[in-house]
Parts: structure tokens; sequence; C-alpha cells
């Protein structure tokens, strides 16, 4: 029982982790909250599905490709729609999810609603631990998690790109002023931002099937995972992610499964009541109340 | 400049909406307008968006297809033809009121003036309420999507008002008696004791679990838990390794959500020693075996009613699947729903026959002829009791019937219950021997 | 390109606009009409519309109860944003008073004449005291907070069984005919279109004014801004709690998604489309969005896609929203002045 709860917590604190990393990395580099979050996450998914099954690609190949068609996805709902509302920001809130409904709802009109999308795992097969069998893709996807929590933080504290990245978030003004062109900065971090989802639903896709409704779930998960970490920080996100996973698998086991999701709301609402800035979030008093 | 020129083009494309809408609006009406008998008109309201709702409308227009090849349905000394008109009402999807999906169901029937409305709405609350609207509207209403057993307790409290409803689908308590006629046999068969049901939370499912958990109390079971899971829950871990270490012999899944093939996935990667005797919507199609790459392998899985899959006892089922996939081609047929397609190319014929007996459009007259329903059809013999669901059981000839398959290797579906429609035993699968 | 480069757009008051805006004296019909006009033909339109139930049919008439609903949920929404608290969870609001009046129906059986004013004060209440706690925060922090309240009240009542679980409460009393229904509610919205315009322009709605902009001089003025923002999202909450109670007696159902996210997020839409701070904006949005959506039927499953692909445009393209640009052209017209340019 114990050893599946560690186990199994630190798998769903994975999943949790990488489905909101990309959100969280878009909102703490150019401050907007990318609401068609969900619908890149979940339109990447087909886009694998798409490669793999209609066109025959390699698996290497296809998700490759996957990841790159997503960024410029991100990048081009960022110059098309974002960067004219940029500012205004119930516009931005407003305006990103007329595009992931619309990205979500043409998939449904698409007729992807049938059962038969699925995306291949990496590496077949179960391995014991202390009497518990995990999958194969359950372990890549505690791997991938933790190499892109370690790259991006490598990425966002020493890269010259990324520290300028940082700068446009902390204050725009003086980035501006210091020659950082803000949307490009901007663009950049959506078509990052939108990668690491193409990412996340490529590893994390496999587990079951693919289907429309999981965009708007996903969605809500990366905004509690953010939210409860701090809006900025990758190291809050981690946290963040461990406590709702575990939060979540403890429930699921000590008490009854229907709690589960409560758990994670309760946190969230709590968090935000407490501690606005999240747990892990820098102290911003005068911002975020009076 | 630039911002005044992307205004203009957006005012354009706003101008020009509802210029396209009158062009569409215009073009349905006009098919109203055709030579001839004036057509039966009969609405499909429902979620198009889901695959038991596009299903269930293409077998209406498959049967309404064949009778109107024959003619159409006399009704007075006219052969008159039936025409389908069809509305989405997003009831499956998330974020969606109640009053959107009835605001589609009036829309249909103020506007297209439908004689009868089939299938019928998605989600059992929507039902629920969606049975004033009818009552109101006096359109004979026959449902097969939503199956909650409140529908016959609200009908049984004011029969005269609701006595245009009736349901051709399966409702929870079948489903409850089907299941509990499995266990029985498993229990005999492989001498199973031990059951863990794992459920959605929604109505139907809720009631299926707490009706299964009464059945396997009474009948001497040990249930080791029942575990309810939100809508999109995605991990089944809890569940899961509470039945391995209860020693669960057999798991219960009860889902019709896309995230339940995780939790057949994932009891597989666990290798939990225990045989699934349920229903889950994503492995009930033909192509489940290709979508779960053979994880599915051993689950016996219920079809609601017959007619996704050819049952050789019952004749209707196996020319209902040939005619299907003619039409629509073979790959559509394998990826048939487990629940809605049969009851839906059923209800056609069902309306069409007591039309006829009644002699008129007449909704009270349909209603009675209705009632008095005794016919042959895809899901077996078919009739109404006297809360207006159609009648399940074990033999064709007699009722309704509902099936469960159980997933072979090479990936095939074998028809194991009941027992006029199997065609092979159930067995258990590697993992469990 | 070089001679329009010479120009640049000047923006002038109407002559009409400078003579009824400050001098209370009225010189002429004309300036009466100017004043009155507008408002004249939107109450008119709305009293006439329920009239017309043999033209529009009864279809139509429901799609009018609905955007009523929505406009009241948006007003709401509006009057919070004007006290600088942006709600993303209208929800919160709309399945209280839904909950509120189912239970007071089904379980002691009052009359919706009783159970909808009791619903609206009692959700109003509930909502303001479940509120209290966080009316501190600022920004997104508060929106966050009330995207999620809504979520969790549904979840709590899915798994705790409590008021119907996931059954929901049916078979409630429902309203007389259409027409008297729709009455009340276009009245209830009017009322509180005007009712908050007029509580704008008091010194009590200059405080609200206030805090939105500048919270912190506020509190150096000696106000008590908690207690500000608490009656603020009270009269908030009050129209947005009565379109629920209202709601569920019309539909004589209420269940889960009474809680769901269109209640949030199409009043939102409606505001930000109609233009915020101006409760006839927030009112036209709605207007504008719901009809649209229904108009949208005839696409089936495409419909959502284009849906929001239109309210992205309106978002995109006229981001002051579509009153503040309509009362621009009403106020104001424009000219090319000519740049003088300076010498060499």
């Amino acid at each position: 029982m114990t050893s599946s709860v560690l186990i199994f917590g630190l798998v769903n604190s994975a999943i949790l982790m990488l489905t909101a990393l990309g959100f969280s990395l878009i909102f703490g580099l150019s401050g907007v909250a990318n609401l068609a979050h969900g619908a890149i996450y979940l339109s990447s998914g087909y886009v694998a599905w798409i490669f793999l099954n209609s066109l025959g690609l390699p698996y290497f190949l296809a998700v490759p490709l996957t990841i790159v068609a997503a960024g410029l996805l991100g990048a081009a709902i960022y110059w098309l729609v974002i960067m004219r509302v940029r500012g205004l920001g119930l516009s931005e809130v407003i305006a990103t999810f007329a595009v992931g409904v619309a990205i979500l709802e043409f998939f449904r009109w698409m007729g992807f609603v049938t059962y038969e999308f699925n995306l291949p795992v990496l590496i077949k097969g179960s391995l014991d631990i202390s009497g518990v069998s995990v999958d194969y893709q359950r372990l890549v996807i505690v791997g991938v998690g933790i190499l892109m929590a370690a790259l991006l933080w490598l990425f966002a504290h020493h890269t010259k790109i990324g520290l300028a990245l940082r700068g446009m978030a902390q204050d725009e003004y003086t980035a501006l002023s210091l020659g950082i062109d803000s949307d490009w900065a901007a663009a950049l971090s959506m078509a990052l931002g939108s990668a690491i989802a193409a990412l996340a639903a490529v590893v994390t896709l496999p587990l079951g099937i693919i289907s429309i409704n999981l965009g708007y779930e996903v969605l809500i998960m990366a905004l509690a995972v953010t939210v409860l970490g701090g809006l900025e920080s990758i190291t809050g996100l981690v946290v963040g992610a461990l406590l709702l996973g575990f939060a979540r698998t403890v429930t699921g086991t000590y008490f009854d499964p229907k709690w589960m999701e409560v758990v994670y709301l309760i946190a969230l609402v709590l968090v935000l009541a407490v501690k606005p800035s999240g747990l892990f979030g820098k102290y911003k008093e005068l911002e975020e109340r009076v | 400049m630039k911002k005044k020129s992307l205004a203009l083009i957006m005012t354009l494309l706003l101008l020009l909406m509802p210029l396209a809408l009158a062009g569409c609006g215009g073009q349905s009406s006009d098919k109203g307008a055709q030579n001839g008998p004036k057509p039966i008109v009969i609405g499909v309201p429902t979620s198009l968006g889901s695959i038991e709702g596009a299903d269930s409308l293409r077998a209406v227009e498959l049967a309404v297809e064949e009778i109107n090849a024959k003619g159409g349905v006399p009704v007075g000394g006219e052969k008159r033809p039936l025409k389908v008109v069809s509305i989405d009402d997003r009831g499956s999807e998330p974020g969606v009121p109640v009053h959107d999906a009835l605001a589609a169901l009036e829309k249909m029937i103020t506007e297209e003036k439908p004689d009868a409305i089939l299938v019928g709405t998605f989600r059992s609350e929507v039902l629920l309420s969606a049975m004033d609207l009818i009552a109101k509207y006096k359109i004979p209403y026959i449902g097969s999507i939503a199956m909650t057993p409140e529908f016959e307790k609200k009908l049984a409290g004011d029969p005269e008002k609701y006595k245009y409803n009736f349901r051709m689908g399966l409702n929870a308590v079948y489903l409850v008696q089907y299941l509990g006629k499995t266990m029985e046999f498993m229990g005999k068969e492989f001498g199973f004791k031990k059951a863990y049901i794992v459920n959605q939370d929604v109505l139907w499912a809720e009631g299926t679990a707490k009706g299964l958990t009464k059945w396997f109390e009474a009948n001497g079971w040990e249930v080791v838990g029942r575990d309810s899971y939100p809508t999109g829950a995605s991990d089944f871990s809890a569940s899961l390794t509470k039945a391995k270490n209860g020693k669960a012999q057999i798991i219960v899944p009860i889902f019709d959500m896309p995230q339940s093939g995780i939790l057949l996935k994932q009891a597989r990667s666990m290798q939990v020693p225990a045989l699934m005797v349920g229903f889950i919507s994503p492995a009930a199609p033909g192509s489940g075996w290709k979508t779960f790459e053979g994880a599915v392998d051993g689950l016996v899985n219920f079809q609601f009613e017959i007619g996704p899959m050819p049952v050789k006892s019952v004749p209707k089922s196996v020319e209902f699947n040939q005619n299907y996939g003619k039409k629509y081609g073979e790959e559509m047929r394998l990826k048939l729903s487990g629940h809605g397609p049969g009851p839906a190319y059923d209800s056609v014929y069902v309306l069409a026959n007591a039309i006829e007996r009644a002699g008129s459009l007449n909704a009270d007259a349909v209603v009675k002829a209705l009632e008095t329903t005794d016919m042959e059809g895809v899901i077996g013999k078919i009739k109404f009791n006297d809360k207006h669901q159609v009648i399940y059981g074990v033999n064709p000839q007699e009722t309704a019937i509902g099936s469960a398959f159980q997933w072979k290797a090479p990936g095939v579906r074998v028809p194991v219950f009941p027992e006029v429609a199997a065609e092979a035993k159930t067995e258990l699968p590697a993992y469990m021997k | 390109m070089r001679i329009q480069a010479g120009f640049r757009k000047e923006r002038i008051d109407r002559g009409i606009k400078a003579r009824t805006d400050d001098i209370f004296a009225i010189a002429s019909c004309r300036e009466i009409l100017y004043l009155v006009g507008p408002r004249f033909l939107l109450i008119a339109a709305l009293l006439i519309f329920p009239l017309l139930k043999s033209i529009t049919g009864i279809y139509w008439q429901n799609v009018l109860m609905i955007t009523a609903t929505i406009a009241l949920l948006a007003l709401s929404w509006d009057l919070l944003h004007s006290v600088g608290l942006v709600s993303l969870g209208q929800a919160l609001f709309f399945g209280a008073g839904a909950y509120a009046t189912g239970y007071l129906n089904s379980k002691f059986g009052w009359s919706p004449v009783l159970a909808i004013p009791a619903a609206t004060l009692l959700g109003a209440l509930f909502s303001t005291a479940l509120l209290y706690p966080v009316l501190r925060l600022r920004g997104i922090y508060f929106g966050l907070i009330t995207f999620a309240v809504p979520m969790l009240l549904m979840r709590i009542i899915e798994a705790t069984k409590i008021l119907g679980g996931t059954e929901g409460i049916s078979g409630l009393t429902p309203l007389p005919g259409i027409t008297i229904t729709l009455y009340i509610i276009i009245a209830v919205t009017l009322v509180c279109v005007y009712g908050y315009q007029r509580l704008f322009e008091t010194d009590y709605g200059l405080v609200f004014k206030a805090i939105r902009d500048n919270d912190r001089s506020v509190i150096a003025a000696g106000f008590n801004i908690q207690l500000f923002k608490a009656q603020a999202v009270f009269l908030a909450a009050l129209p947005a709690t009565f379109a629920g109670a209202f709601l569920t007696h019309h539909y004589q159902f209420v269940g889960l998604p009474a809680f769901a996210m269109d209640y949030s997020v199409l009043p939102m839409a409606s505001v930000i489309i109609g233009g915020p701070g101006s409760f006839i904006g927030a009112m036209l949005g709605a207007f504008i969005v719901v009809p649209l959506s229904e108009f949208l039927r005839t696409f089936g499953t495409l419909r959502i896609v284009i849906y929001s692909l239109v309210l992205l445009v309106f978002v995109v393209g006229l981001p002051q929203g579509l009153f503040h640009y309509l009362k621009r052209k009403y106020d104001q017209f424009e000219r090319l002045v000519p740049i003088e340019e300076v010498e060499k």
C-alpha cells in the first residue's frame, strides 16, 4: 500500500508537473495567462496521431515534428491574437480562451470523438518496484519531468535568452530600455511553452486514449498546479505538483477516490486565500492584496 | 492604419455572417417543400459531438432510408416518407448548462414541428427535465441514450402527463440484472466470490454500482471495495492497488468516459490478477483491441443493447450490421459504440409501426399504439412495460436483450452472455491462470 | 501616403452633446430626443418583444429568457469589475441562487413567489459570506479564487450527495406563462441596469469607483474598504442569484450544471464585447452573445468553433467594447486636421 502510494504519487506529480510546465513558463516569462494551453496540449496529441497513423511516419520523426508544430502554433497564436490585446488582461484571457475552445471544438467537429486515438508508448512492459508493478511509460514520464524541470531551470538562469525573458517578466520597461524586444520575447516564450505542452502530450497521452474533454481538464489542472506553487518559479511548480499529486493519490487510497478532485480544489482555494502568490512565489504583498 | 483595416475586415466578416446564416436557413426549409405526400418529420436532438449520439443518428438515418426505399409509412390510405431533422444539444460536453440542451430541444420542436422525437437527450439530468418539455408539447418521444431509472419513477408519478415519453435503451436497473446474472455465471464457472466495483460518479453509473453492491451482498459475494471516480479522473492506481491487495477476482468497471481507457491499461501494467467484467465505453467498439494494443484481452464488456455487434440468434442484428457496413463502410461499423445504435435503429421501425396502426399522426393515438408495440427488432423482442420502458431479459424471443462479449486474442469480440446469444464460453485470460 | 501623413484625426463632441450635457435647460424636442431616444428605444424593444410570440415563435421567447439571464449575470460582473474585483466565477452566484430556491421549493414547498426572492437574498448572503475572507485579494488572485470556488462547490455536492448529489432536484414548481415570466425578468434587468447606473452617480458609488482606481488612498481617507467591497459583492450577487433562482423554476430543475462554466464565461464575454463600466454595455453584450450562439445552431457541431472565432474577432477588433464605440460615434464626430509642419 505505502510503496504504491509513494510510486504512483510520484508518477502523478510528474504528470501534473509536465502538463503544467508549459502554462507556467508562459505566464512566468511573458505574463500571459494562456488559456489555450489545454487545446495546444490536446491538438499536439491529435497531430502526433495523424503523423503516426495517417502519414505513417516513424515515431522518432513524428514526435520532434509534433513538438516543432506546436511551437509554431504557439508563436502564431501570439502574433495573430495576443499581441493585439497585449496588456488588456481580460481581453487576453477571453481571447486565449476563445482560441482554445475553437481549436478543441474544431477537432470535435472533425469527428475526433471516437475511441481509436491512441499514442504508442516509448517502451513497452513494466517493472517491479518493491512489489508494485509500474510500466516503463510512467517511469519515462518521471524521467522526462525531472529532465525538463532541470533544463528549464538552467535555461532561465544561465542562458542569455533565459535571462532576457526573466528580465522582461520582472520589469518590462527596464527590459525594453536595455534593448530586449518585448514582442519577440513573449512570442518566444509562447513557442517554448507550447512546445513543452506538446512534449507533455506525447509522453502522458499514451497512458490512456485521447479525447476532446481532456483539453479542458488539463487546463484546469495546469492552473491549479501553477497557482499552488507560485506563478513564476520552477521550484514552486515542482513542489506544487508534488503536493497535488500526492494529495490526490493519498486521498484516493486512504479515503475515497471521489474526494480526489475536491482535495486539489480545496488546496487551491486555501493557498489563494492565505498566500496568493503561491507557496514559493516571490513575496508581492502590495500587488496581491490590500 | 493597420488596425483600421483589420477592424474593417472583421466588420465585413460579421456582416457576412447573418447572410450565410440566412442562406443556410433557407436551404433547409426549401427541402421540406418537396413534391408528393408530406413527409413525417422525425427529430433527433442529441449530443452529436459524442460517439453514442453520432452513431445513433446514423442508425436512425439508415432505418429511415430503408423504410423510404419501400415507399414510406402508410398513414390513412397514403404512403408518406420519413424525414430526419437533427440538432446538436452538446449534452456530452462539460460546462454545458442544462438549459442549453433544452433550448436545442425546444428549438427543434417549435421550428421543425417534428411528429416524433427519437434518440433524445444524452445526459440523464437533461432527460428528466426534458420530460416536462415533452409533456408540454405532447410529442411522442422514444429515447435511447440516457439511462437513469428516475425516468420510470417520474413517469409513474404522473402517467397521464408524461405518457409521451418512452425509452428503448437499457436502463440502469436492467444493467444491474444483467451484471448480476453474469456474476452468478462467473461464480459457478470459476468459483469467484470477491469483487471490486469501480464506477464513474454520474447518475446512471452510481445507480448501477449501488444496485450491484446490493446484489453481491444478497448473493454471498464479498465486495472488497467500491470506489466512484469523478468524471475526468486519470489515475486509478488507488483502486487497483486495493483490488490487488484485497485479492479481488473480479473488477467491475462502470464507465462511459474516455479516460476509463486508462483504467484498462493501468490494470494490465500493474498486473492485477482479476477479470474485468463491466462496461468501459472505449473498449466496446470493434477497434478496441488495436487501440489498446491488446490490453483489453480477457475483458468482458457489455453491449447495453445488442446491435453494434452481430448476434447470430437475433437475425435482425446480423442484417443491421451488414446494412450499416454497406452504407457507412466497414470501418465505421467497427467503431459502433456499445450503447445507442441498436435501439435508435429499432425506434424508427417501432414508430413507423405505431403510426401505421394508429392510422394517424395524432400524438395520443400514436402513444396508444406505441404502448401495445410487439415486434421483432435488432435488440430482440420489443415490448414496452407500463412505465414505457422496453422490457429487457435474456431470451430474444420474449424480450429485448443486452449482451456481453469477451475480448480474446487475436482481437475478436466473442459473445458470451446471455446463453442464447453466447457463441463461446468465458475464458480466463493468460494473466489469471 | 504622404498627404495622409500630414493629417491627424481629431474627435470633437457634437454640438448637441455639448448642449445637453451640462446645461439642464432643455431647448428643443431634438435635444430631448437625443437624450431620451436611445434609452427609450432599448426599453421599448424589450417590452414589445414578448408580445410578438406569434411572429418570433416560442423558441425565441425562450432565447430572450436566457439572454436576460446572462445579461443579469453580466451586470453583476460589471458591478464587481467597477469595484476592481475581477470575477471568473459568476457561476457561483448563479448556482447559489438556483440551489437555494430548489431547496426551499422542494423541501418546504414554498411557492416561487416566496422562494425566488428568498433564494435571491439567501444566495447573495451565502456568496458574500463565502467570498468575505478573500476580499482583500486583488486582481488576478481574486479572479482565480472565484474560478475555483464554483468547481469546488460542484465537486463537494457530487461527493457528499447533499442537495440531490449528481441527480439534482427535479419537478420544481413551474412559473406561469412565458409572457409574464419574460416581463418579470426584463423588468428586473432594466431596474438593475438603471439602478446600478444611478448608484454609481451617488457619493456611495463614488467610493466604489475610488476603490477600483486606488484602493490605498481610499484606506488613507479613512474608509473601511473591506466593508465596502463586501457590500459591492452583495449588491452584485443579487441579480445573479435572482437569475439562477428564476431560470431554475423556469426549467423546473436544479443540479450540478447550475455551476457550469458557461455561466462564468458568457457573462464575462458579454461585458468584454459590450464594453465594461457602463452597465448598458454589459446588457448589450449579452444581447449579442446569446442570440448569436442560437443563430449558429444551424451549423451543428461546428457551432462552437464559429462562435469562439466571432468572440475572438470582437475582442481583438474592438477591444474597448461595442458600447463605448457606439457612444463615441453618437456623441462625437471625427475630422482630419492638418498637422502643422515646422519650417526648417
